[in-house]
């Protein structure tokens, strides 16, 4: 969907953005309509990465678990390395999914508006409540959210921020502990007495949450394509422009109310 | 009196210093020391007296008593005369009753502080389940620890729970570093450990006087640094994808990795396959039988014991994690095209209203 803009003015408002507001910036479109810059590039490029990380640790993982194919050469073991692949590309995948993730934090403190959540307040759960009504269909006060709505968020925190923490340090224990003796190994340790004590429950904790992230991912995208076909505001374009067409006294009633 | 040191036993006993040199090169290589530092053990077997030992026997099977008595180097009959002296065990002692409580009694006097004690077995919670000649488990366990030296716990009941701990754990046994703290307590777990682990760990204490390097867990490194998995002689198959898919099949002659007829190797620590058991013959998954993992924490509950499962966190209970995740992901999926349907007919019920408001 192309928009036309007006390349004077979306200069202007990346200066002011940049300074020190937070505030997403927006392009007039019109008198009513404008469009604002949601998600930003490092916010798109993670969401990416994210996602199709975890698909291949997802397809990687569940081979490893439970090894739904095997070597086509019989008899000697020489000639193949099928879950020695499986495992390698799981690792791999793994490591960028880390790094990922870890820029996505740091974009916590250096994105916009829209790239952080602060749960810590009640009317985030007030509000959370609201959201929950709105999709039993009942009776509700939800605001419309130019960004994730409060719902959104918690389910990021629940299964990308708690899940994603789970997964890495479960893994990594999972990486290292053939080599206890070394830094990684040391530094990983400590893991297994969060989850059981023993190797099998920190595998079983890994396991179990990977099926997590598959729940998320239903719902999610659901959720994406719903909010898409309600509003027609560009929800499902966001994700790949980051740009989101929204009336102008949204925007500014929202960023008033903050 | 003066106790006779363990050098001085072994000529006592017919045997020339050369068989001794030979049983201390033995020792310290089932140790895990380096060749080089047999002399250590040497100097320490030349200077130290026989250590005395009591073995309390709890809720047990007597299966790592029987372990212990297979050790082949060192020769079980060079630890048990030579080594150390038992003076309390109610598997091997040939007196029983109050005499035999009267000879533990004598050791706890007399030696207080240098006794080793050995528990094979756990302690019920409730002492109507162990209670002997009117004393409780418990009791007479905390009792004896209480001028021990140092403690080890042979087998995966003693350390873990055990057996007795598996689902519903009528008993409530606990392992024994519940009970006791304040003692060094060295565990030794396997259902049954293998038997040149059980003594090369006492071996260790005695030559020593100290107890092995300990890892996270409490287990002496030198035998359970190792996962089963990691040095497995069928791990070529596994790594190239290569598994048995029954006891039966084509796979399992071939020798294929045992993983998906439920093997634990891959969470499971001990030197089975190192050492291997009856005197390095063989280990489990070498003969065709995939690991259970007994010397784990749990693995009498992360059965059964030919399926691989997964463990619910903090149960006893464990699930296929394939088919409850894909249940899980339907449910959700039948939730969402619910959910889309009535949105749907909402979406269609507000623009017919707006369109009648707007006419
Ligand atoms: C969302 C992310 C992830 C998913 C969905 C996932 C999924 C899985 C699954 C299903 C298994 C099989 C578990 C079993 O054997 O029962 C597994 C194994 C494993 N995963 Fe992950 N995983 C993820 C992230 C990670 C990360 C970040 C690491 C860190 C290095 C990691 C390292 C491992 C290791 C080491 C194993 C065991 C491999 C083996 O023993 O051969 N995983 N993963
Ligand atoms: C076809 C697949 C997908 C589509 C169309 C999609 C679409 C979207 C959209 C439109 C948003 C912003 C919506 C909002 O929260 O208001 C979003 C955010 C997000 N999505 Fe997805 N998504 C997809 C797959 C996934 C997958 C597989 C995951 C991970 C399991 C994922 C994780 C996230 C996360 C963590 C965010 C928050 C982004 C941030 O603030 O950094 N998405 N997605
Ligand atoms: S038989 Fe067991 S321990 Fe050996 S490679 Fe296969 S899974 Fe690992
Ligand atoms: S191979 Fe596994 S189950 Fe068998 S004795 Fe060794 S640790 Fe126990």
């Amino acid at each position: 969907m192309s928009v036309p803009t007006n390349p004077k003015i979306e200069k202007e408002t990346v200066k002011v953005v940049w300074k020190k507001s937070r505030q997403a910036k927006t392009i007039p479109l019109n008198d009513q309509m404008v469009k604002v810059y949601v998600w930003e590039l490092p916010v798109r490029i993670f969401h990416w990465i994210n996602a199709l990380s975890i698909f291949i640790l997802m397809i990687t993982g569940v081979f490893i678990g439970r090894p739904f194919a095997s070597a086509s050469i019989q008899e000697e073991a020489y000639y193949s390395y099928l879950m020695g692949w499986a495992r390698y590309i799981h690792f791999f995948t793994a490591f960028v999914f880390t790094i990922n993730l870890a820029v996505r934090w740091y974009w916590v403190y250096k994105g916009n508006e829209h790239a952080t959540s602060n749960p810590f307040r009640l009317s985030f759960w007030k509000e959370a409540w609201e959201t929950v009504k709105y999709y039993l269909f009942l009776k509700n006060k939800k605001k419309h959210y130019i960004g994730h709505n409060p719902l959104a968020q918690l389910s990021y925190w629940i299964f990308i921020g708690l899940g994603s923490i789970i997964m890495i340090l479960t893994g990594y224990y999972l990486l290292f502990e053939p080599q206890p003796e070394s830094i990684y190994g040391k530094m990983f340790m400590w893991v297994a007495h969060l989850f059981g004590g023993d190797s099998f429950s920190v595998r079983s904790w890994h396991h179990l949450v990977a099926w997590g992230f598959m729940v998320f991912t239903v719902v999610h995208v659901y959720m994406a394509f719903r909010e898409d076909y309600l509003q027609r505001n560009g929800t499902m374009s966001s994700i790949f422009t980051g740009y989101k067409i929204e009336r102008k006294e949204e925007v500014l009633g929202e960023n008033n109310g903050k | 009196m003066k106790r006779k040191t363990i050098l001085e036993t072994v000529l006592d006993r017919g045997f020339t210093r050369r068989d001794f040199l030979k049983m201390c090169t033995a020792l310290a290589a089932t140790m895990g020391l380096d060749f080089s530092e047999t002399d250590k053990v040497v100097a320490a077997m030349e200077k130290s007296a026989r250590v005395p030992v009591i073995w309390l026997q709890f809720q047990d099977c007597t299966g790592c008593s029987e372990s212990f008595i297979r050790s082949t180097h060192p020769k079980v009959e060079s630890v048990l005369l030579d080594m150390i002296s038992l003076e309390y065990t109610e598997a091997l002692s040939a007196a029983s009753g109050h005499q035999i409580e009267e000879a533990r009694k004598h050791v706890m006097k007399h030696y207080y502080g240098e006794y080793i004690l050995v528990v094979e077995g756990s302690l019920p919670m409730d002492d109507a389940f162990l209670t002997v000649g009117g004393v409780s488990a418990k009791e007479t366990f905390i009792e004896t620890a209480k001028g021990a030296k140092a403690i080890i716990a042979y087998g995966s009941c003693s350390s873990w729970g055990g057996i007795p701990a598996a689902y519903p754990n009528p008993t409530k046994a606990k392992p024994i570093t519940h009970f006791v703290k304040d003692k060094p307590i060295i565990l030794v777990p396997g259902c049954p450990p293998i038997a040149e682990v059980m003594t090369g760990v006492i071996a260790h204490i005695i030559t020593f006087g100290t107890l092995p390097e300990l890892d996270h867990l409490g287990r002496p490194k030198a035998f359970y640094r190792h996962r089963i998995h990691d040095k497995c002689n069928r791990r070529a198959y596994f790594d190239a994808g290569l598994f048995a898919e029954s006891f039966d099949d084509e796979g399992a002659k071939q020798g294929y990795c045992l993983y998906k007829v439920g093997c634990k190797g891959p969470t499971t620590y001990n030197s089975c396959a190192e050492m291997r058991w009856n005197g390095g013959v063989s280990y489990p998954i070498q003969s065709g039988n995939p690991c259970i993992g007994c010397s784990e924490k749990g693995f009498w509950d992360n059965g059964p014991f030919y399926v691989r499962r997964a463990k619910i966190p903090a149960s006893q209970t464990t699930i296929n994690p394939e088919t409850v995740g894909a249940i899980a992901v339907g449910v959700t999926a039948a939730g969402v095209a619910a959910h889309a349907a009535i949105t749907a007919v909402k979406k269609k019920e507000q623009e017919n209203h707006d369109r009648g408001e707007r006419k």
